[in-house]
C-alpha cells in the first residue's frame, strides 16, 4: 500500500448521508455528525438518494424508512440490488416491531426508532463506519485502569477489582468506547440485550456501583456523567 | 323465569280454563236433560267420567305440544343468547348467526348485527385514533429531543441554564417513552404485533432479573428473595417476557417502603408455570385494585410517592401476558403486602430441540 492510499484511508473525512424529509431533524443530525467530525450530505427525497451512493463514495448513510418519492426500504433494497454495500442506519418513526427485523432484512446495518436520542444515533454511526477497527488486544488499558477480556479480571493501580458477570460487560463495553459518550439505550442493548426501553434507572445504578469500585478509591476519576445524555470513560474530566 | 316457560304455565292455565267451562257448560245441558228424563244419580258421574279420560289426557297433550312448540319457536334465542354472549372488542367482526326466515329473532339477530357493525366502526376508529396520534407525536418529538440534546452539547451552557435544558430533556424522554408505550398498546389492540416464539428457559430468566432487582433494590434499603425457582421451559418470546418480569419487579422496588422487601418464586402448579412477586409497601385500596391494569390509571400509592412512571406499565404487562396465552393477577392487602401472580403455560417437552 503506497503511502498516499494509506493517508487518504485513515486521514480522510469520513463521509457521512443523511436521507431525510423532515428539514429539522436532518438538520440536528447533520450538527451533531459534523460535530463528531464527519462530512455530511444531506437529501430529502427518496428517488434523489437512490442514485447518492454510486456517485460518491459514502462511508455510513442514514436512512428514514418514511420519504416522499421512493421509501427508503425500496431505495435500501436498490442500492443492495447493484451491489451497493454502504453501511446503512435505519431510522423510523413507525416503530412497528417486526420493522425491526424486515429492515435488517433488506439489508440495514443497524436500526434506530424515532424519536432517538441523539448521542445513540452518533453512537451507531460512528460504530458503522469503524466496523472491524475495534482493538484486537485482549487487555483493555485506561489510564491505570486495565481490563483482561480473558480472564474477565479488572485492575486498577494494580489492585484487584471484583466484578459479577453484568459490571464485567458494563465495563467491558465503556472501555471500549473510552473517549465516547455512551447513551443509556446503547449500553442497554450491548449490556442486557435489551431493545425496549424499561422505563427502570437500571443502568444509572449499575454505573453508580461500578463508579464505587473503579472510582471510589482511586484516581484520577475515569466515570463521568453527562447529564441528560449518558455515561463516558476517560482518563481527562 | 324463561319466556318458555312462562309462556308454557300461562298455556296450560288457559287450556285449564277452558276444560272448566266445558266441564260447567256440559254439565249444565246434561243437567238439564237429565231433569227431563228423571235420570238426575249418573249425570256427575258421566261428567267427571268424561273429564278425566278425555279432558285430562287433552290437556296433558295439549302442554306436551305447547312445549314442544315453544322450544322450537325459541330456539334461536337461545343460540342469539349464546353468541351475543360471546361478542367482546375482539370478536366485534363475528356476526351472529341469522335463519334468514323473516321472523322476528331474525330481524332481531340482523338488528343486533347492525349495531355490533357499529361498535367495531367506533373501535376501530379509536384504536386508529390511538395509532396515528403516536405515530404524529413521534415526529415532533423527534425533533424537540434532538434539538434539545444539540443545545445541551454547546460547551459554553451555563451550569443553570444546563440543568434547565436537562431537566427538559428527561421530561421529553418520559413523554417519549409514554409515546412508545401507547404505540404498542395500539398496535396490540389492531393486532398488529405477531410475537416470534421460542422455548424460553424461564427460570435463568427469572435468575437474571432477581439479579438486576438486588442491584435495584439495594439501593432503596430493599431486601429480595427468591425462595423457589424452578427449572421450567415455556413458549414465548424473551425479550417481551424480560419486560414483564422487569416492569413488575421495578413496580415492586418503587412502590415500596423503607426497610420493605421483595419475594420472588417460580413454580410449577399443575400444567403451568406460576411466577409470583410480592412485595411490602402502601399496598392498593380494594376499589383501585380492579383498575390497575387500565391504562392510564394510577393509585393513590403513586400519587402520593410521586413515583416516576408512565401509567402503562402494568397494561403492557397485562398484554404480553394475555399474548403468551397466560394469565396475571394481582391481590394486595393495604399497607402490608401486594402480590402480582403470572401463569403462563409450560412449553410441550420437545427434548431434540431444548
Amino acid at each position: 500500500m503506497s503511502l498516499v492510499s494509506f493517508v487518504i484511508r485513515h486521514f480522510r473525512l469520513m463521509r457521512v448521508l443523511v436521507v431525510e424529509d423532515e428539514k429539522k431533524t436532518a438538520s440536528f443530525i447533520r450538527k451533531a455528525l459534523q460535530e463528531e467530525g464527519f462530512a455530511v450530505d444531506v437529501c430529502h427525497d427518496g428517488n434523489e438518494a437512490l442514485a447518492a451512493p454510486s456517485a460518491t463514495p459514502y462511508d455510513a448513510i442514514v436512512l428514514d424508512i418514511m420519504l416522499p418519492g421512493r421509501d427508503g426500504l425500496s431505495t435500501l433494497r436498490q442500492w443492495r440490488l447493484r451491489h451497493n454495500t454502504v453501511p446503512v442506519l435505519l431510522l423510523s418513526a413507525r416503530g412497528e416491531v417486526n420493522e425491526r427485523v424486515e429492515g435488517l432484512d433488506a439489508g440495514a446495518d443497524d436500526y434506530l426508532p424515532k424519536p432517538f436520542a441523539l448521542v445513540e444515533l452518533v453512537a451507531r454511526v460512528r460504530a458503522l463506519t469503524r466496523r472491524g477497527a475495534e482493538s484486537k488486544s485482549p487487555t483493555l488499558r485506561v489510564a491505570d485502569l486495565t481490563l483482561d477480556t480473558v480472564t474477565h479480571q479488572a485492575q486498577r493501580a494494580g489492585v484487584d477489582i471484583e466484578l459479577t458477570s453484568r459490571e464485567y460487560r458494563l465495563l467491558e463495553f465503556l472501555m471500549r468506547s473510552a473517549g465516547r459518550l455512551c447513551g443509556r439505550m446503547m449500553i442497554l442493548e450491548k449490556v442486557w440485550d435489551y431493545d425496549f426501553d424499561p422505563g427502570t434507572n437500571l443502568v444509572d445504578v449499575y454505573v453508580k456501583r461500578l463508579r464505587q469500585k473503579i472510582d471510589a478509591n482511586f484516581e484520577p476519576k475515569l466515570v463521568h456523567t453527562v447529564r441528560g445524555t449518558g455515561y463516558l470513560l476517560r482518563a481527562q474530566p | 323465569m324463561t319466556i318458555r316457560l312462562r309462556m308454557t304455565l300461562w298455556y296450560s292455565g288457559v287450556l285449564l280454563l277452558s276444560t272448566v267451562l266445558i266441564a260447567v257448560l256440559s254439565y249444565d245441558e246434561l243437567h238439564e236433560r237429565h231433569e227431563r228424563n228423571r235420570r238426575t244419580t249418573r249425570g256427575m258421574e258421566e261428567i267427571l267420567g268424561i273429564m278425566l279420560w278425555v279432558g285430562v289426557p287433552a290437556v296433558v297433550l295439549s302442554v306436551a305440544g305447547g312445549w314442544w312448540l315453544m322450544r322450537k319457536a325459541l330456539a334461536p334465542v337461545g343460540t342469539l343468547t349464546e353468541a351475543a354472549q360471546r361478542v367482546n372488542e375482539r370478536t366485534l367482526t363475528q356476526e351472529l348467526p341469522r335463519t334468514h326466515n323473516g321472523d322476528e329473532l331474525d330481524r332481531l339477530a340482523e338488528v343486533l348485527n347492525a349495531m355490533t357493525a357499529r361498535l367495531n366502526d367506533s373501535f376501530t376508529r379509536v384504536r386508529d385514533f390511538t395509532l396515528h396520534a403516536s405515530h404524529e407525536l413521534k415526529t415532533p418529538l423527534t425533533v424537540l429531543c434532538g434539538e434539545t440534546e444539540t443545545e445541551l452539547r454547546d460547551e459554553s451552557l451555563a451550569p443553570a441554564e444546563r440543568e434547565r435544558v436537562a431537566s427538559r430533556l428527561d421530561e421529553l424522554r418520559r413523554l417519549t417513552r409514554i409515546v412508545d408505550g401507547l404505540t404498542l398498546l395500539a398496535k396490540a389492540d389492531a393486532g398488529l404485533i405477531q410475537l416470534k416464539l421460542t422455548l424460553v428457559h424461564l427460570d435463568e430468566l427469572v435468575r437474571d432479573i432477581f439479579a438486576d432487582t438486588l442491584i435495584l433494590a439495594e439501593s432503596a434499603g430493599l431486601a429480595v428473595h427468591l425462595p423457589v425457582c424452578t427449572k421450567i421451559v415455556v413458549n414465548g418470546e424473551p425479550h417481551r417476557l424480560r419486560q414483564l418480569l422487569l416492569n413488575l419487579a421495578d413496580n415492586a422496588v418503587k412502590y415500596n417502603q423503607p426497610g420493605g422487601s421483595i419475594t420472588m418464586a417460580l413454580s410449577q402448579v399443575n400444567e403451568e408455570a406460576e411466577f409470583t412477586i410480592s412485595n411490602t409497601g402502601p399496598g392498593i385500596a380494594p376499589e383501585a385494585l380492579p383498575r390497575v391494569f387500565d391504562r392510564f390509571f394510577r393509585g393513590d400509592a403513586a400519587h402520593s410517592q410521586e413515583v416516576e412512571g408512565c401509567g402503562l406499565g402494568l397494561s403492557i404487562a397485562q398484554w404480553i401476558v394475555n399474548a403468551h396465552q397466560g394469565s396475571i393477577r394481582i391481590e394486595s392487602t393495604p399497607a402490608k403486602l401486594t402480590t402480582v401472580t403470572v401463569c403462563l403455560p409450560i412449553a410441550q417437552a420437545k427434548p431434540d430441540v431444548c
